[in-house]
C-alpha cells in the first residue's frame, strides 16, 4: 500500500517521538563533540569559552606530548582481538547449543549470564580472581611455577582485559547466531544429509554461510563496542599498562589529568574517524559476503 | 450571624497570621550538598558530624554523598558544571604551575584559578588553623579551603617482626637497605605496596621522601618547586638522579607482583604478616588496626639520605572542604564548615581519622598520634618539596606518565640518568 498527501502524517507523527529522541540524545551531542574539539572548553562555570581552531589536533598529533599513538595501537589489538575472538566462540557455542544435549536451557542460560552482570561487578569479580597475592588464579598458576602480576603486567593486562570483555559478551554473541542458526530450515539440512553431508560439511556448506546476517550483525556490534570500550578497562586497570585505549585515553583527558574538554573531544572525534574507517571497510565486505552467499 | 461573622473573622486572622509563618518555615528549610571520596574513617566520622549539625539547625538537611577517591574526579567534575554541591571535598591544589595555562592545571587547580571556590578568609575558624596548611588552599591570598589536616607518609612497620629478627629503626638509607637484606634472607617481604588500578602513583611514597632528603633539601629558605620553575636546578641535579636510582633498588624489595597488587589491599599487607613494612600514608593506620586490632605498629619516615638530619617526615594537606560559590545555600554551607572547625566537633573528626591536625592546640590520642609519637605532625610539607607538573605538555612531564616512567626505570627500559635528561629536556617546553 503506498500512502500519499496526508495520508502520511500519522506515519511523520508515530516517527516524530524516535526521530526526536535520537536527534536530541544523539545527533546534537555528536556535533557539540565536533564543536568542541575545535575550542578550549574546559567546563568552568562561567569562564568564556574560545575558538582555538585546531591547536587541539596538533596537539593530539604531536608525538612529544601526547600517547595517541601507543593508544591507537592497544585500540587495534583490543578492537581486532575482542571482535575475532568473540565471534569464533560465539559461534562455536551458538552451535553446541543448538544440539539437543541434556541441560541445554540451562546452559543458554548459563552463557547469557554475564550480559546481566554489571560493568563493575564483573570487574571487581575477575580483579579479585586474578589477585597477585592470593587469588585463586595466583594460587593455581603457582602450582606451575608461573608467578604475575596479572592485571598489573605490562604483557599480561592487556589480554586479561581482552579475555574480562569477551567473557562478558559472549553470551549476546551466542544468541544472536543461535537465532540464525535456529532459522534455517531444517530441509535444508535433510538435503544435505541426502547429498552425503557430514557434521563438518553441514556447518560448512549449508549453516555458515546462512548465517552470514547474523555474522554481519555480531562483526559489526564488536568491531564498533569494542572501538569505543573503556568501561572494563577503566574498573580493571585504570587504562596502565598497556591498556591505554582511545576510549580510556579520551577519559581520562576529561576526567583524570586536566580539564581540557576540548581536547579530550579532539581524541573522541580520533575515535570517531577510526571507527567510522572500520565500518566503512567492514560493511559492504560483509554486505557482499552475504549477497554473494 | 454575628456570631458566625466572628468565627470567620478569627478563622480568617488565624490563616492568614499561621500561613505565612508555616509558608516561610517551609522556605527556610534546606538542603545542603556535600561531596567527598571515601575515605572510611573520614566518612563514617563526617555522617556522625552531620548528625550533630542537623540536631543543631533543625531547618538545615544535609545530602551527603560520596565516591571511590578513583572515581571522585568525575563526580567533582559533575557537581561543578551541574551546580550540584555546596560544600566539596578537594586535594589541596598547591603546588601549582608558575606559567599557568587552562590546560596545565588540574581541575581543581583551574577551579581555585577561576574563582569556582568561595574566599573563605573572614572565616572565624581561619585563625584557629595552622597557615602553612592552609596555605596549600589558598591561591592569591584568597584563602578556598578549610584544611581538615594533614597526613604523613613514611614508612609503618611490624614491630613484631622487627624484634624477631633483631632489627632497629633505621635512621640511613645504607641501614635501611640492610634491614631489608636481613629481612629478604628470611624469605619476608620487607615493602608492602599496591599499584593495580592507581598505577606507578602510589610509588609516591617512596619517591616523595627520596626526593625531599636528596634533592629538596638543597633549598633551604626555597622551595624545590620554584628553584625548578626559576631554573635554579635542574632535572639532571645529582641528587634526583640519587633518588630515582634509590627508588629503583627500593623497589626490589616491595612484594612480589606489587603492580597487580590493589591498593585496598595495602593495610591488609602489613595486618595479615604479608610484609614487615608499609609504604604508605597515615590515613590507612585504622584500616590496619580494623584488619588486625593485636597487631604493634611502629613508623619512621623512609630515610633516603645517610644523613640522618635530613630524613624527614612528608606532610600531605589532605581532605579540604570548599564552598561552591554557585551555591544557593552559601549561609547554610558556611554555618556547617563554622561548626566542624569547633574544636570540640574538630576533635571527634581528628581522633576517628588519625589525620596530623591543622588546628593549632589541642590534645590527641589517635591511634596514629600514638603510632607516630614524635613524628606526629611533624615534617616538611610536601607542597614545597614537590615539583609541579602539568596535566599536558612534554609527554613524560604529564603529571600521570612522570610516575609511569618510574615504572619504567625499575624496568630498565631506561636508567635514572636518561629519565632525569629526558625529563630536563621536556621542561624548558612547560616553563616557557
Amino acid at each position: 500500500m503506498v500512502y500519499r498527501g496526508r495520508a502520511r502524517f500519522p506515519i511523520y507523527l508515530t516517527m516524530l517521538p524516535g526521530v526526536l529522541v535520537y536527534l536530541v540524545f544523539g545527533i546534537v551531542p555528536s556535533l557539540a563533540t565536533a564543536l568542541i574539539s575545535l575550542t578550549d572548553y574546559s567546563g568552568i562555570p562561567g569562564l568564556p569559552v574560545h575558538f582555538v581552531g585546531i591547536d587541539n589536533y596538533a596537539k593530539v598529533f604531536n608525538v612529544d606530548s601526547t600517547g595517541l599513538y601507543g593508544s591507537i595501537v592497544d585500540t587495534v589489538i583490543f578492537a581486532t582481538s575482542v571482535t575475532i575472538i568473540q565471534n569464533i566462540l560465539g559461534l562455536l557455542m551458538a552451535v553446541l547449543l543448538d544440539k539437543k544435549i541434556p541441560g541445554r536451557a540451562f546452559f543458554r542460560s548459563l552463557v547469557f549470564l554475564p550480559a546481566v552482570l554489571g560493568v563493575t561487578v564483573i570487574g571487581l569479580m575477575w580483579a579479585l580472581i586474578f589477585d597477585p597475592s592470593g587469588g585463586p588464579a595466583a594460587n593455581f598458576l603457582h602450582l606451575f611455577g608461573v608467578n604475575s602480576a596479572f592485571f598489573g603486567s605490562d604483557s599480561w593486562a592487556l589480554p586479561l582485559v581482552i579475555f574480562v570483555q569477551i567473557w562478558a559478551s559472549l553470551g549476546f554473541t551466542t544468541i544472536v547466531y543461535l537465532a540464525g542458526i535456529n532459522a534455517i530450515s531444517p530441509d535444508l539440512y535433510e538435503a544435505g544429509i541426502l547429498d552425503g553431508a557430514s557434521g563438518w560439511k553441514k556447518f560448512r556448506f549449508i549453516t555458515f554461510p546462512l548465517i552470514a546476517p547474523s555474522t554481519t550483525v555480531n562483526v559489526m556490534l564488536a568491531v564498533v563496542g569494542s572501538l569505543n570500550t573503556y568501561d572494563f578497562i577503566y574498573v580493571l586497570t585504570n587504562g596502565l599498562y598497556n591498556t591505554n585505549t582511545l576510549g580510556m585515553y579520551m577519559f581520562n583527558t576529561a576526567f583524570q589529568g586536566s580539564s581540557d574538554l576540548g581536547l579530550a573531544s579532539t581524541i573522541s572525534m580520533v575515535q570517531f574517524a577510526i571507527t567510522l574507517i572500520f565500518v566503512l571497510v567492514l560493511q559492504p565486505l560483509l554486505r557482499r559476503r552475504e549477497a554473494a552467499l | 450571624m454575628k456570631k458566625l461573622l466572628a468565627i470567620s473573622v478569627a478563622t480568617s486572622s488565624l490563616v492568614a497570621i499561621c500561613v505565612p509563618a508555616l509558608q516561610a518555615q517551609a522556605a527556610a528549610k534546606e538542603t545542603l550538598n556535600i561531596i567527598t571520596w571515601v575515605n572510611p574513617p573520614a566518612v563514617s566520622i563526617i555522617k556522625k558530624i552531620n548528625q550533630e549539625f542537623e540536631a543543631q539547625y533543625p531547618n538545615i538537611t544535609i545530602n551527603f554523598q560520596t565516591a571511590a577517591s578513583t572515581n571522585y574526579n568525575t563526580l567533582m567534575q559533575t557537581s561543578v558544571q551541574g551546580q550540584t554541591a555546596d560544600i566539596m571535598s578537594i586535594h589541596p591544589f598547591e603546588p601549582m604551575p608558575y606559567h599557568m595555562t587552562s590546560s596545565n592545571l588540574s581541575p581543581v587547580q583551574n577551579w581555585a584559578v577561576h574563582g569556582v571556590f568561595m574566599n573563605l578568609n573572614n572565616q572565624p575558624w581561619v585563625k584557629n588553623f595552622s597557615k602553612d596548611d592552609l596555605g596549600a588552599a589558598t591561591y592569591n591570598g584568597n584563602i578556598y579551603g578549610l584544611v581538615t589536616g594533614v597526613y604523613q607518609d613514611g614508612v609503618f612497620y611490624n614491630k613484631d617482626i622487627f624484634k624477631k629478627y633483631h632489627l632497629s629503626v633505621p635512621t640511613t638509607y645504607n641501614q635501611l637497605l640492610q634491614v631489608c637484606k636481613v629481612l629478604q634472607s628470611h624469605h619476608v617481604a620487607p615493602f608492602f605496596d599496591g599499584l593495580q588500578n592507581v598505577g606507578p602513583s602510589y610509588l609516591m611514597f617512596l619517591n616523595s621522601p627520596l626526593v625531599t632528603e636528596l634533592w629538596a633539601s638543597k633549598f633551604k629558605g626555597a622551595d624545590l618547586n620554584s628553584a625548578l620553575w626559576n631554573n635554579q636546578t635542574k632535572w639532571t641535579d645529582p641528587g634526583f638522579v640519587q633518588a630515582l636510582t634509590e627508588e629503583k633498588q627500593l623497589m626490589q624489595y616491595l612484594e612480589p607482583n606489587f603492580t597487580g597488587v590493589s591498593w585496598q589491599d595495602m593495610p591488609g599487607g602489613l595486618a595479615n604478616g604479608k610484609a614487615a613494612m608499609l609504604l604508605d600514608g597515615s590515613w590507612d593506620l585504622s584500616a590496619v588496626y580494623t584488619a588486625n586490632p593485636h597487631i604493634n605498629v611502629g613508623y619512621f619516615p623512609l630515610p633516603g639520605s645517610n644523613n640522618p638530619k635530613v630524613n624527614t617526615s612528608d606532610l600531605f594537606p589532605d581532605l579540604t572542604f570548599t564552598v561552591l560559590n554557585n551555591s544557593p545555600h552559601k549561609d547554610a554551607a558556611l554555618k556547617w564548615l563554622n561548626f566542624f572547625a569547633s574544636p570540640k566537633i574538630y576533635s571527634q573528626y581528628v581522633e576517628a581519622t588519625g589525620i596530623s591536625p591543622s588546628f593549632i592546640g589541642g590534645h590527641y590520642t589517635s591511634i596514629a598520634s600514638k603510632v607516630m609519637g614524635s613524628w606526629f605532625g611533624k615534617g616538611m610539607p610536601g607542597s614545597v618539596d614537590s615539583p609541579s607538573l602539568p596535566a599536558t605538555g612534554p609527554y613524560w612531564l604529564q603529571s600521570n606518565n612522570w610516575w609511569n616512567m618510574q615504572l619504567e626505570i625499575y624496568q630498565g627500559k631506561y636508567t635514572p640518568q636518561q629519565a632525569a635528561t629526558m625529563f630536563q629536556q621536556g621542561w624548558p617546553q612547560v616553563t616557557k
